[in-house]
């Protein structure tokens, strides 16, 4: 069976935010809600202080905690679907539980205060969904979570879920590169210039996402938590420094 | 029984409307800006989704259960002297419980779609679904209480076993809404397997915080008009077990203050140092909503007076009230991710349709509270009961 991963190569991220502004357009998301974001740290002070980086997408996790806790079972992690942790819209309350039970930061409740003014919302005011954008993409599935949102739900990154699920069956690897797969790449994946992220099948061991764990020791983000991402991470920068306010740095 | 009860005659209507008033204006300023511009309304984010009306329905919704339990210290465990508390305890756990579910309904994305979906989707591994069960489940039990309680029935057998089956609901409930915080690994802040044992006390503090003050509230603020083994009770046993749940509130709150402080998790001990003590209102929250109150009532001269014991319900309502709020806010405070959004500690201060919310509920107490010192007997007690019995013994 189909376990989508993603590999991102942190020694290749150049910290452009292509893939955020890629996913944003692509799945229609309002400012802030980064469903793909690059968080950017700072570290220590001069003169060894660095400035590092960090692509984050939602990790689909293997042992969700996100999917235990919704009381509805709106979220859930879809194995027929590669593994993809995917909020029914339908039955979402809107409780917010899986954001304080995600240890990843990556779901969103885009029902909330604008981060621009103006708020695009009241801009292009949609009914019955948050917003009207003037291009909407033509795929939409509310059992997954694909398409505007509706008002007092919570939104998460697919994988571009609508696009990964038209490739053909058992292909090894989604590469942007090859122009028989090129159009199921999930949008981040696909936009990324110096070619930093990688996307297949985690369950097949020909494929290019396996050998670059294997090869250059993939780790996951925080993977004491025991979520165990289907996101994994090459190169230095993946051990996201802990948290210490301004005040203490 | 109920004579000297000033909330039979018409302040009790007065505060029935003024009350009934405020619910309403309160509800329909929420309301009219969650139609028109939904949660943007709330100062909530994707980063801190639970604010000030996920507090105040987690302080209301222990308050409850801490009047639960004090309601079966007499009707479930036989500390007689309670039995005058103990039918307006159920009523009062009954319709705070009621306030509370209405400030979360207004807080949620689809209140009503949670009707259906929750009972059909049967998701048990959530802790948020075995709320709904155990509340609703409490909600019954205080309901068939209080109605055996109306038809006078205090030691039957079969009110006994609903006694027994409230006070489990009421357990279950607390304990269970303990760990929706108490099991969250990546919050540290709040992951703690003692956390039902820190919500029990601090409930029954606020359930008799809120029994003492409504209580004096229907005599007037004056105990002499109260019948004779209230009278006792409020003279003897209640005052020291008001004072021993503080003790035991204050031991809970600084042992996690001192291990907060000690721990190099910077996801606690920046929660202590840099959001609680950094805060004059949690400081003051602390100090004179819990810590003197507690002191106060551990001098023997000073607790049996009822214009302190008033002062002390009030305060512990209020500092047990910023408790709450600093304990789910503390919990989100520290990003998940310190980076481009989030350089420090995420900063929080409830909207005014928040606090609407927490005005609703507030407002929404004390008019079904009046209308049940109205319409229905709350002071009423088995006829047997000695006058003196308060003087017995402590719970």
């Amino acid at each position: 069976m189909t376990k989508w991963g993603m590999v991102i190569d942190l020694d290749k991220c150049t910290g452009c935010q292509a893939c955020t502004t890629a996913c944003a357009m692509e799945n229609n998301t309002l400012p802030g809600e980064n469903w793909q974001d690059v968080l950017f740290y700072h570290e220590g002070t001069y003169p060894t202080a660095k400035l590092t980086w960090l692509p984050r997408p939602c990790m689909q996790c293997e042992n969700p905690s996100c999917v235990t806790v919704c009381p509805t079972r709106a979220t859930y992690k879809d194995m027929d679907a590669g593994g993809i942790v995917f909020v029914d819209w339908n039955k979402c309350i809107g409780c917010k539980y899986c954001m304080i039970a995600c240890p990843y930061g990556v779901r969103f409740y885009a029902d909330e205060q604008p981060v621009v003014e103006p708020d695009v919302r009241d801009v292009f005011p949609g009914e019955g969904q948050l917003w009207a954008p003037p291009y909407q993409s033509p795929e939409s599935d509310a059992r997954r979570g694909i398409g505007i949102q509706p008002k007092g739900v919570v939104s998460k990154c697919t994988f571009c879920y609508h696009k990964v699920s038209q490739a053909p069956e058992g292909v090894a690897d989604l590469d942007e590169d090859n122009p028989e797969t090129k159009e199921y790449v999930p949008a981040c994946v696909r936009t990324c210039p110096p070619k930093a992220r990688y996307f297949g099948d985690l369950d097949n061991p020909e494929s290019e996402v396996n050998r670059l764990i294997a090869d250059q020791r993939g780790v996951r983000l925080r993977d004491h938590t025991g979520n165990r991402p289907q996101v994994y991470y090459l190169g230095s920068g993946a051990d996201v420094p802990a948290y210490n306010p301004p005040s203490d740095s | 029984m109920n004579n000297g009860n000033i909330l039979k005659g018409p302040l009790g209507i007065l505060l029935l409307i003024v009350s009934a008033g405020v619910a309403i204006a309160a509800f329909a300023y929420a309301m009219m800006d969650l139609m028109a511009v939904g949660h943007r309304s709330f100062n909530t984010s994707s980063q801190m989704p639970w604010g000030q009306p996920i507090a105040t329905y987690l302080y209301f919704a222990l308050a409850s259960s801490g009047l639960g339990m004090i309601a079966a210290l007499p009707l479930v465990f036989g500390f007689k002297q309670f039995y005058p508390l103990a039918k307006r305890s159920i009523y009062l756990a009954f319709i705070i419980l009621i306030s509370g579910m209405a400030v979360l309904a207004m807080e949620l994305g689809h209140v009503f779609r949670m009707l259906w979906v929750m009972p059909l989707n049967m998701q048990i591994q959530s802790a948020m679904f075995w709320m709904g069960v155990f509340y609703i489940a409490d909600l019954l039990f205080l309901l068939w209480k209080f109605q055996k309680m109306e038809g006078k029935e205090w030691d039957s057998k079969t009110s006994r076993q609903i006694g027994i089956a409230s006070f489990l609901a009421v357990l279950l409930a607390s304990g269970n809404l303990a760990l929706i915080f108490g099991m969250m690994s990546m919050r540290p802040f709040w992951f703690d397997g003692l956390m039902p044992i820190y919500f029990y006390l601090t409930a029954v503090a606020s359930g008799l915080a809120a029994v003492v003050f409504f209580t004096y509230l229907a005599y007037g603020f004056n105990r002499s008009a109260m019948p004779a083994p209230m009278r006792a009770m409020f003279a003897g046993s209640l005052p020291r077990l008001f004072a021993a749940v503080l003790g035991g509130t204050v031991l809970f709150i600084a042992v996690r203050a001192i291990t907060g402080l000690y721990t190099n998790n910077p996801e606690i001990y920046l929660v202590w140092r840099d959001y609680l003590f950094a805060s004059p209102v949690y400081q003051a929250s602390l100090w004179l909503g819990i810590v003197v109150p507690f002191v106060i009532m551990l001098i023997a001269g000073l607790r049996a007076n009822a214009g302190i014991q008033v002062l002390v319900s009030m305060a512990v309502f209020a500092g047990l009230f910023a408790e709450r709020y600093f304990f789910v806010v503390g919990g989100q405070v520290v990003p998940l991710f310190r980076g481009t959004w989030e350089w420090g500690l995420i900063e929080y201060t409830p909207s005014l349709t928040e606090w609407a919310l927490t005005i609703m509920g507030s407002a929404m107490l004390f008019a079904l509270y009046a209308a049940g010192e109205r319409f229905l007997n709350l002071s009423a007690m088995p006829d047997d009961l000695p006058a003196a019995s308060g003087r017995e013994a402590t719970a």
